[in-house]
């Protein structure tokens, strides 16, 4: 960072205020809220009183609450190199600007104006087992129809798939700016020195892309570790708590249980994972040297 | 021996092949649900479930679901969630431009770990403070207002980033000039660097205005009441309905995804400049 004028505080703190007071008022509070309220419990004549560790120990004694970890994690674990691989790819198939490209560009945004809550719906609706048009294409085309959904072995997977047709094309753009930063004297250089396309990619561009990958690795994951829409609206965590990610766990505490003590437990937990997950994403980048 | 330029014939061949069909996958399921909400009631799973070219060429057009669909809850939801995402836009460039010129022009105690934490409230994901979040909002009664809905998403960690960036590639003379003219640092804001910061803004904008008309757990939790209903959790509440009304549905939301359309097209050619430059320094 450049050196700056120096001001009397009281500018800097004008300036400063709007922004970090509300950071500060709905981020930090709300931490400091479920680091608390998850000591706390409500008794039947609705006062809040003070239970220690009894909603952690009860969360940590629930299978059901293990299912959603384990389901949360392993959702994370596919969904969010899938994606960045997806992305790349697209990135590279339209950074060169040949006819018809900007088009293409254009079109794989589009999914980002519909809403995850739209787009959980819309694949509700397409990938419905009977009157779905998806199943009516795969009867075409003589395949057997899939319960998607509905089946216990392919709902995450069906949800992987419907987070990505939303996420890809958004992620593109962040990597698609990176690779258009790359200069291209380096490429024609590495090409004078014999390097084959792939040698090109693997240690001219991708070295280059740490920072943008970094960022869209860090980004994708804050986004899709929580994702609330398609379980709430679709699945309600089933079949069988296939899909029951730790944010509806959260959720049905809260509003289908009206156990704050416990909401608020499982979200001081959901909060120490991403402390975690950033902690370890900040030195992944700084190792690279990014 | 195959002549080169047959085979970068093949290569452009392969790569608009795998561009149509992605852009098929991307695509299509929006032309379907748009071309649902214009189709008679009858024919919108009767082509469904067997695909043939009627599933994609309507043979009957109708308005009928958007008359029904308007003549509902949605015109009232539209004018609120159009109401929460413009106001947060307002404030959000204001606020977060603010905070993102004095990151890039002062200088002063604790700005690197300010800035850090800063940055590191977008690496938390908003949906992991919803619960804690809504036991602030009714503490403050706020419940089912609209500044339960506006002022948790004005200020933005990312916003913030975008801004910094921008105003610390501004040559610092220009500040210096200014500063000998007389003018103060809010009028250097307002009237030297804001004007130049065009595309900023324009990115900021279609971020933060995405972000409040696609919400839906947010006011989903804090505003659950019919007068401060939003777009998003009233397409919702249809298709949670005992019996749902498939044109209706497909009706409301072609309108809410058309809405989106409208800023993305106005925007979206200053969005991948702004990135790129964002992240050039």
């Amino acid at each position: 960072m450049r050196h700056g004028f120096r001001e009397p505080w009281i500018v800097v703190f004008w300036f400063l205020a709007p922004a970090l007071a509300g950071l500060a008022l709905f981020r930090l509070v709300p931490i400091l809220i479920a680091l608390v309220g998850g000591f706390t419990g409500t008794k039947l004549t609705g006062e809040t009183i003070w239970v220690g560790l009894r909603n952690y120990e009860r969360l940590l004694d629930d299978p059901s609450f293990w299912n959603s970890v384990r389901v949360t994690l392993l959702f994370n674990l596919v969904v969010n190199p899938l994606q960045i691989l997806l992305a790349l790819g697209l990135a590279l198939l339209v950074f060169r600007p040949t006819p018809l490209v900007p088009f293409f560009r254009a079109a794989y945004m589009a999914p980002m104006t519909v809403s995850l809550s739209l787009t959980s719906i819309l694949w509700a609706i397409l990938l419905e087992p009977t009157m779905g048009p998806v199943n009516g294409l795969l009867r075409a085309m003589g395949l057997p129809p899939q319960p998607f959904w509905r089946g216990e072995d392919q709902a995450l997977a069906t949800l992987v798939g419907v987070a990505s047709w939303k996420g890809v094309g958004y992620w593109m753009v962040f990597l698609l700016a990176g690779l258009l930063l790359v200069p291209k004297e380096l490429h024609e250089a590495a090409m004078i020195d014999g390097a084959g396309a792939w040698q090109r990619f693997c240690y001219v561009t991708l070295p280059l892309m740490r920072r943008p990958l970094g960022f869209v690795l860090v980004a994708d994951t804050a986004a899709n570790f929580l994702l609330f829409a398609p379980v709430y609206l679709v699945t309600q965590g089933g079949p069988n708590g296939a899909t029951a990610l730790l944010m509806f766990e959260a959720y049905q505490a809260a509003f289908t249980y009206l156990d704050h003590g416990r909401a608020l437990a499982v979200s001081t937990v959901i909060l120490l994972v991403i402390g975690l997950l950033a902690f370890f994403e900040l030195r992944l980048l700084r190792e690279r040297g990014a | 021996m195959i002549p080169h330029a047959c085979i970068r014939f093949g290569l452009a061949v392969m790569r608009y092949s795998a561009l149509v069909f992605v852009a098929t996958v991307l695509l299509l399921p929006i032309y379907w649900l748009v071309l649902a909400s214009f189709r008679p009631a009858a024919d919108i799973f009767a082509t469904a479930g067997t695909v043939s070219v009627a599933t994609f060429l309507p043979e009957r057009l109708t308005f009928e679901h958007w008359r029904e669909a308007w003549s509902g809850e949605l015109p009232r939801a539209v004018a609120n969630s159009l109401f929460v995402a413009l106001t947060t836009v307002a404030l959000g460039v204001t606020v977060n431009s603010l905070a993102g010129f004095a990151f890039a022009v002062f200088e002063f105690p604790g700005k690197r770990l300010l800035f850090v934490l800063v940055l590191a409230t977008f690496m938390m994901p908003f949906e992991s403070i919803v619960i804690p979040l809504y036991v602030l909002v009714r503490g403050l009664g706020l419940t089912d207002t609209y500044a339960a809905l506006i002022l948790p998403e004005v200020a933005s960690g990312l916003v913030i980033f975008l801004f910094r960036q921008f105003f610390a590639a501004v040559p610092k003379e220009l500040y210096e000039a200014a500063r000998v003219d007389g003018a103060s640092w809010l009028q250097i804001w307002w009237r030297l660097t804001l004007p130049l910061s065009g595309p900023t803004i324009a990115t900021a904008s279609l971020m933060l205005f995405v972000h409040q008309w696609d919400a839906f757990f947010w006011p989903l939790v804090a505003a659950p009441g019919p007068e401060r209903i939003v777009v998003q959790v009233a397409i919702a509440r249809n298709v949670t309905l005992e019996v749902a009304n498939w044109g209706g549905l497909f009706a409301s939301a072609s309108t809410a995804i058309l809405l989106a359309l409208v800023p993305f097209l106005l925007l979206q050619r200053f969005y991948l400049h702004t990135i790129a430059s964002a992240a050039e320094r």
